[in-house]
């Protein structure tokens, strides 16, 4: 009897334990999950959180970049009032830029227009190097690759920096970076009109949420171009980006666009060479970015990409006056490229005082035009490359970068740039720079393997004819420079100072006789001094004051007067009372042949930007009048085009 | 005869184990086992050990062990995170609760859901910081910031008055924005950074986790706006700068409170914040930035500032 009550006393027990036990886990779940995640806790001081500023995210210190760097950010673009990226540069010292489609679209070179498609600088958008195979290698097309709204800096380097931005990057390169897709959530949209048949639309739709989050920019740009050329042109471009979170430290960004150039070009009084017609440019391309975080110190990233390219412009020769022949051929420059590009970078920072950067790139340009080759196949070209830089800090105010790049080309061989570069901060705020490099350009298809002959009815007709004996090298600029960073920002400003001596050697030339060739012509040396003046001089007003001193050393006169002795920009922005935005740009040139055609000719030009900020319920905007050259026409190009003054409102609107 | 003894000594076993219990002076009780409450358990029982208990006496138990366990009568109990504290609020216990590891925020919620209030019988020793030391860590970090960014949730905004009163006395301007639960986080975060010379995060989950962080730094990295930060793990992620308590740091304070209970003192009836704190930096977002600051100088200045050794 005593037992069984003992044994049911200590099952009770045993039972109430258990109850208790569940009574306590069915407290803890009381709250729904949903809740209880919302609700603050203990655990959000306590558990981990994703790496998101990696090392590759952080970039360098303006005083500590291996080189002279200008920045335009999108509140400078905004207010220079340009409607080209191209024409934006002429405000960076050391820039000459024309604003011709003659070429294709407008292009801007740095120390020197040598020919008209300036394929001495590299062209990068968000990574995309954008060169043209179908035009010589030129940059101008990649300049016009996206719509100004959708810039969110451009990093211009000038100076030679092959190591960590490719070859190609042989004098200069400008860096476009696009805006996230976070930063252009909504609907935006941009009118443009005027005179010079100025007609702009542009907009742009931003959609999505954390983690995935997209935008389509389309915009239409037209003018009437340069007065005296058959100017007409007109950009359609089409961009998508994307930018996905496929995990906490694997980020993905996947982009895509198109582009069509229509413009006239051709001279009236060249009927049979060069006359008045349309031509159409055509690009696209699809870029996917993979970057993983892989520690707070270490990264990857793969980049593969696409780019197609289109070109057609030709014209119907009349055979009667040289062949008595009643019957015309196409003379045709047309043709098509495609790039196909896959890039691993890897950087890792080891301490606190080194960062390293290394990786490898293949590269695949096929070029094919029957008319300038005089074959249907493609010219293909493979590109192996392998780049590092080292940073290293030395001591507290010394930091070293030191790169190169190697890179091995199916057609013109090894070539090996290297690149270093010493920073010395002497003082807070003064910064030294000292350093050479060294940069190649491959010979682009056309000038290795052109063939172009006419035919009528198969039979080979006698005339001017190009045939590439293959025997071009690639050409190379050695670079020695010496620059000075200083940050006087108490007293309102900062100045950058860049003393260069590039020797060029190689570059390549058309020879004269018939039929053309293409050679590397005799050295010569770039020297100069250029310097980039920053100002707060008082309330609301931004002061940028640039010069460039450059002496091109060469017995031929034509390269020689490739660029100005000497050239300046004066920048005004100033902010009114009422909100009202005022900017005034001032640039002078000396004697110079713009684009290596015709005669030299020096220019100034005044442009003037008046903004009205505007503001209805949740919607900004903002109605601007833009005046591009206040003063005389001055001569673009070649002597016959003239930039005349054209004034043009824009009305911005977005959410 | 065998079954009897086998019987009693079974008894014997139950009752000298329920004693043990029983004898136990401090029962800490913690949300989970992990890293954390481990660390400020073990902190804790080094202090008590220090006064000069005996490791025996002190009983650790889960939240989830602690409901199943049979009656104690420890002179203190002390409850890690937000759980454990729940857990002890929900009955009455002779002896006097010290709720930690958790933040203001949380106490206040496990009073309401219980029906308690505050006192000398159950009090907290709060993990979050205090806003007043907040703001003298960013004037010293900062001297040059005027104007605060701060974005308010739904668990944050209850401290939007006392903040702006703070701010006010310092001469700092505050920039603020609401975001509703279910709103999206960015057009706040965007208008907030137009205006601010940096960004306080003050803790909310639906504003502040793991998968917001990324877009928040990328946004605030991009405008040049440091984030100041309320964990040494958003430092890593990239916040600037962070001022925290550790677990380490939480539970030898708790242990020093805990000997003064022990000895016959009573807890403060009105929760505390901890006393001893930490500042975290990340040097490679404040080289970018162009700063340059010490993390042992800002925590020594601000020592200084409250008048602590």
């Amino acid at each position: 009897m005593k037992k069984q009550k003992l044994r049911v006393l200590f099952l009770t027990r045993r039972r109430v334990g258990l109850l208790a036990l569940l009574a306590g886990a069915g407290l803890a779940t009381a709250q729904t999950p949903a809740a209880l995640e919302l609700a603050l806790s203990e655990r959000d001081f306590l558990s981990d959180m994703p790496i998101v500023l990696s090392v590759s995210r952080l970039p360098q210190r303006l005083d500590e970049t291996p080189g002279a760097v200008t920045l335009l950010d999108r509140d400078m673009i905004r207010r220079s009032g340009a409607r080209d990226v191209a024409d934006l540069l002429r405000l960076v010292p050391g820039f000459q830029s024309s604003t011709s489609f003659e070429a294709g679209a407008p292009v801007a070179s740095y120390h020197g227009a040598f020919e008209r498609f300036s394929a001495r600088i590299q062209v990068l958008i968000d990574g995309r190097s954008v060169y043209s195979p179908a035009l010589f290698g030129g940059t101008g097309p990649g300049l016009q690759g996206v719509a100004l709204e959708d810039i969110e800096r451009i990093e211009v380097l000038r100076g030679s920096n092959s190591a960590a931005y490719g070859s190609r990057a042989m004098l200069g390169v400008v860096n476009i970076v696009t805006r996230h897709t976070v930063d252009t959530l909504g609907l935006q949209a941009k009118l443009s009109g005027g005179e010079n048949g100025v007609r702009d639309v542009q907009t742009h739709l931003g959609w999505g949420q954390d983690g995935a989050t997209f935008r389509l920019a389309l915009d239409r740009r037209g003018d009437d171009g340069l007065s005296g050329a058959n100017g007409h042109n007109q950009v359609k471009r089409v961009n998508f980006r994307a930018d996905l979170r496929a995990t906490a430290s694997d980020d993905i960004q996947l982009r895509a666009g198109g582009l069509v150039i229509d413009s006239g070009k051709g001279y009236s009084d060249k009927p049979t060479s060069d006359p008045l017609r349309d031509r159409s440019f055509e690009s696209s391309y699809v870029q996917l970015d993979w970057r993983r975080i892989l520690d707070v110190d270490e990264d990857l990233a793969l980049s593969m990409s696409r780019t197609q390219e289109s070109h057609r412009d030709n014209f119907p020769f009349s055979l009667l006056p040289r062949f008595r022949i009643n019957d015309s051929i196409v003379i045709d420059f047309g043709g098509r490229t495609r790039s196909d590009v896959l890039t691993l970078q890897h950087t890792a920072r080891h301490g606190t005082d080194v960062r390293v950067v290394a990786g490898g790139e293949i590269r695949r340009e096929q070029v094919s035009s029957k008319p300038s080759f005089n074959t249907e196949a493609a010219r293909v070209t493979d590109f192996t490359r392998l780049f590092g830089n080292v940073e290293w800090r030395m001591a507290p105010d010394l930091v070293l970068n030191a790169g190169a790049l190697a890179e091995k080309s199916s057609d013109s061989g090894n070539s090996v740039a290297p690149r270093l570069m010493l920073n010395w901060h002497l003082a807070p705020g003064q910064t030294l720079r000292g350093g050479m490099s060294k940069a190649y350009r491959p010979p682009s298809a056309f000038e290795k393997y052109a063939d172009i002959r006419y035919f009528y009815r198969g039979h080979e007709l006698p005339g001017p004819a190009t045939r590439s004996s293959g025997r071009v090298q690639p050409e190379s600029v050695q670079t020695r420079e010496l620059g000075y960073l200083g940050d006087f920002s108490p007293f309102g400003f900062n100045l950058d100072v860049r003393a260069f001596h590039e020797q060029a050697k190689g570059f390549v030339e058309g020879t004269t006789g018939q039929p053309r060739d293409f050679f590397n012509g005799a050295a010569f040396s770039i020297k100069g001094l250029e310097y980039q003046l920053k100002a707060r001089p008082w309330g609301g007003a931004q002061l940028n004051f640039n010069q460039a001193y450059i002496d091109i050393d060469s017995s031929v006169a034509a390269t020689a007067a490739s660029a100005p002795k000497r050239s300046s920009s004066l920048t005004l922005f100033q902010q009114l009372p009422g909100g009202l935005d005022l900017s005034l740009m001032h640039q002078r040139s000396g004697m110079a042949k713009l684009v290596g055609e015709g005669a030299s000719s020096r220019f100034s030009r005044t442009d003037l930007r008046l903004g009205w900020p505007l503001r209805w319920a949740s919607k900004r905007g903002e109605l601007a009048l833009v005046v591009q050259n206040l003063g005389s026409p001055y001569q673009d190009f070649v002597s016959a085009f003239r930039f005349q003054r054209r004034a043009f409102l824009t009305l911005k609107v977005e959410n | 005869m065998v079954r009897r003894t086998l019987l009693l000594s079974f008894w014997l076993v139950l009752c000298a184990a329920s004693w043990a219990h029983a004898g136990a002076t401090v029962v800490i009780v913690s949300s989970e086992r992990s890293a954390a409450y481990g660390e400020a358990a073990q902190a804790l029982v080094d202090e008590l050990e220090r006064g000069g208990l005996a490791r025996a006496e002190v009983l650790q138990l889960t939240a989830l062990e602690f409901s199943g366990a049979g009656p104690l009568t420890p002179k203190l109990y002390v409850a890690l995170g937000t759980q454990a504290a729940q857990v002890l609020a929900s009955a009455e216990w002779r002896a006097p609760v010290l709720c930690t590891l958790l933040p203001r925020n949380s106490f206040e919620r496990v009073l309401r859901e219980s029906g308690r209030k505050t006192s000398a019988q159950f009090s907290a020793l709060y993990l979050d910081q205090p806003l007043s030391r907040q703001l003298e860590l960013i004037r010293l970090a900062l001297p040059e910031a005027r104007r605060l960014g701060v974005l308010w949730g739904p668990e944050s905004q209850g401290q939007a008055a006392a903040l702006k009163a703070l701010a006010l006395a310092r001469g700092l301007e505050l920039v603020e924005a609401s975001v509703g639960r279910d709103e999206l986080l960015f057009p706040s975060l965007k208008k907030v950074l137009e205006q601010a010379d940096l960004l306080l995060a003050l803790p909310d989950p639906q504003l502040y986790n793991s998968s917001s962080i990324q877009n928040i730094l990328l946004t605030t990295f991009r405008a040049r706006v440091p984030l100041v930060a309320f964990s040494p793990a958003y430092v890593r992620a990239g916040a600037l700068l962070a001022l925290h308590a550790s677990p380490t740091q939480l539970g030898l304070q708790a242990g020093l409170i805990a000997r003064g209970v022990l000895q016959g003192k009573t807890l403060s009836a009105t929760p505390i914040y901890s006393q001893d704190f930490s500042v975290t930096v990340n040097e490679h977002v404040a080289r970018s930035l162009g700063l340059k600051l010490e993390p042992a100088v800002l925590s020594a200045h601000l020592r200084r500032r409250e008048g602590t050794p």
